[in-house]
């Protein structure tokens, strides 16, 4: 039983990992209505970032994250501005495939400044914890409260504020809210900056959680898709369910079939939900043409 | 020198008939497939399993293209009722699995250690020197046949549905046309072309293993398309014996300068890519052939591409 506990317990912090790329990802689809495929190379900038100021520079961890989110927040908006603002009035398909080639130039960049060798962060090893029997280690712990108080933070901001309701309004109607006087440009850049600080806090619990090599963001778009989907990728909040989900279907899967093939098991459950109820598990809104 | 042409003008060849398949189905279609490497290894895997279990290569390469384009069918399944998005996660994620399952079902492909020893059509009759250029013949009459098939749809009244469902599927759907069949079949056909590339792969290396199949060869393609311009076969061509060409000669312009290792310079051709394609989508988008269209009467003023 306590075997069960402990995989059911993974699986939650594997899901809570998968987590945040998923809202970033249906926060940029929800309101610029593409599906940014950068996502994972966005995670990989910004996980490296944060090892440049803990590694390269020496600070500790949390001013590491924070200058990280800085520099990848920097990163998004220069390519919104460059590539994503002047696509908008274009078909959301250009809009994807030229996603494709901004996470080809970013993954690229980091392996050609940080080499293909993994790395790590600088912190301390310590001795797992353990609660009524449950393994934690020290990893987990920060992954589960640093997911859970980023992910508060970002309900409260987008279904308690005026930010939120400008975000909700253009991703319900981009005309109407216009017409309604709210900024499109602002409210653009500031979900692409929230999609940036969650990317490289992600990232960061990823290289955590394992190690940090250039190929970690693009080797999770698979499964942060597919999190997404099963949740209702236009709906952000729903896809984070959906991503606990998955997490804790994987780890469970791994009673059955090897652990190599969660992605594999991750793509069935995407595509049997594509085939039975494509606007998600939790969402509502139907996304066909 | 001459072993670098062929072998560069190879690479060519298969970037080209990669091309023109992803331009059939995203060029003429609309139907967008970021997973172009995995039905490219399919196709190379098919090939030389069948190789070795001793079917003759040019039916081996016949099998591999019914399963290519099978599998394509049943890909585009999944997606092609729902917006373009899906279908690119879709086709994604199936190459990834893909290449999970090749490097780790080592009782069928033998894993990492890849398989080696795949013969070529035609060997026995043509020995030594004159065997790469055979081969490069016949690559030649590979890409030519693709070319052809690719010029026929696309003059043909299929074409037109084609280019009308990319651009507006619900008119062509009042006018009575079967928009979803004709979908997957042409996703099907251009999975089929894109096994004729991997094929003649699995067909020169004669060696391969999963570390050969990566996103390199559907970024390479999505530039051939791009550049050459969507629905265009001859500006594919152009582009990719251009272009392709380029960038895998910096493969071996390095063996003479020397100043970067092989790894950093393939970061650097794959960033080039990436730059590449953003600026096309970015101020070309309709590339630098136009695709063929009859004319009828005059043309909307101010139509831009989408």
């Amino acid at each position: 039983m306590n075997h069960l506990g402990q995989i059911v317990f993974n699986g939650l912090i594997t899901g809570l990992l998968i987590a945040l790329p998923a809202l970033a990802l249906s926060l940029t689809f929800s309101v610029l209505r593409f599906a940014n495929f950068a996502i994972g190379s966005l995670l990989t900038v910004g996980a490296y970032a944060v090892y440049g100021f803990n590694v390269g520079l020496g600070l500790p961890l949390p001013v590491a994250v924070a200058c990280g989110c800085a520099v990848s927040v920097a990163v998004v908006l220069l390519v919104n501005e460059a590539v994503h603002r002047p696509l908008r009035r274009r078909s959301s398909l250009m809009q994807l495939v030229a996603s494709m080639g901004v996470a080809l130039v970013m993954e690229n960049a980091v392996r050609l400044a940080a080499g293909s060798a993994p790395a790590a962060y600088a912190v301390e090893v310590a001795r797992p914890l353990r609660f009524w029997g449950l393994r934690v280690n020290h990893e987990q712990g920060i992954i589960a409260l640093a997911v859970v108080a980023l992910l508060l933070l970002v309900a409260v901001l987008y279904r308690a504020t005026r930010w939120g309701r400008a975000m909700r309004a253009i991703a319900d109607n981009p005309d109407l809210a216009g017409v309604r006087g709210i900024p499109y440009d602002r409210t653009v850049r500031l979900v692409w900056a929230l999609s940036a600080i969650v990317a490289t806090v992600a990232g960061t619990l990823i290289g955590l959680d394992a190690t940090l090599n250039p190929l970690m963001g693009s080797n999770y778009v698979l499964v942060v898709f597919a999190a997404a989907i099963l949740g209702g990728i236009a709906s952000p909040l729903a896809a984070v369910a959906g991503a606990i989900a998955l997490g804790v279907v994987e780890e469970l899967s791994t009673l059955v079939v090897a652990p190599h093939y969660r992605s594999i098991l991750a793509y069935c459950v995407m595509t049997l939900l594509l085939l039975l109820r494509p606007s998600g598990l939790f969402g509502t809104r139907w996304v066909k043409k | 020198m001459s072993l670098y042409l062929t072998s560069t003008l190879v690479l060519v060849i298969l970037s080209a008939i990669t091309g023109l398949a992803l331009n059939l189905q995203w060029g003429l279609g609309g139907l967008i497939n970021f997973g172009l490497f995995g039905f490219y290894m399919l196709a190379a895997y098919a090939t030389g399993l069948l190789a070795h279990a001793g079917v003759p290569p040019l039916l081996a390469m016949a099998a591999a293209l019914a399963l290519t384009a099978l599998l394509s069918a049943l890909v585009s399944q999944v997606a092609i009722r729902l917006s373009e998005d899906y279908l690119a996660i879709v086709t994604l994620g199936f190459a990834e699995c893909l290449r999970i399952l090749v490097t780790n079902e080592e009782w069928l492909t033998r894993g990492v250690m890849g398989l080696a020893g795949i013969a070529r059509p035609f060997q026995g009759a043509f020995g030594g020197k004159a065997a790469d250029l055979v081969f490069l013949a016949f690559s030649v009459v590979c890409l030519l046949l693709v070319f052809g098939v690719y010029q026929l749809i696309a003059h043909s009244p299929l074409g037109r549905t084609l280019r009308g469902i990319r651009d507006d599927p619900q008119v062509v759907e009042t006018l009575g046309k079967h928009v979803q069949r004709i979908r997957w079949k042409t996703f099907a056909l251009g999975g089929a072309m894109v096994g004729v590339a991997g094929s003649l792969h699995a067909f020169y290396y004669s060696y391969i293993d999963p570390t050969q199949f990566t996103t390199i060869i559907t970024a390479y393609a999505f530039v051939a398309v791009l550049m050459g311009g969507r629905g265009s076969a001859p500006g594919v061509l152009l582009s990719s014996f251009s272009v392709i060409l380029l960038l895998e000669g910096s493969r071996f312009l390095n063996d003479q300068l020397g100043f970067m290792d092989a790894a950093q310079l393939a970061c650097l051709r794959l960033m080039l890519v990436g730059l590449l394609i953003v600026l096309i989508v970015r101020f070309k988008p309709q590339g630098f052939v136009t695709e063929h269209r009859l004319k009828v009467g005059a043309s909307p003023a101010g139509a831009e591409p989408v």
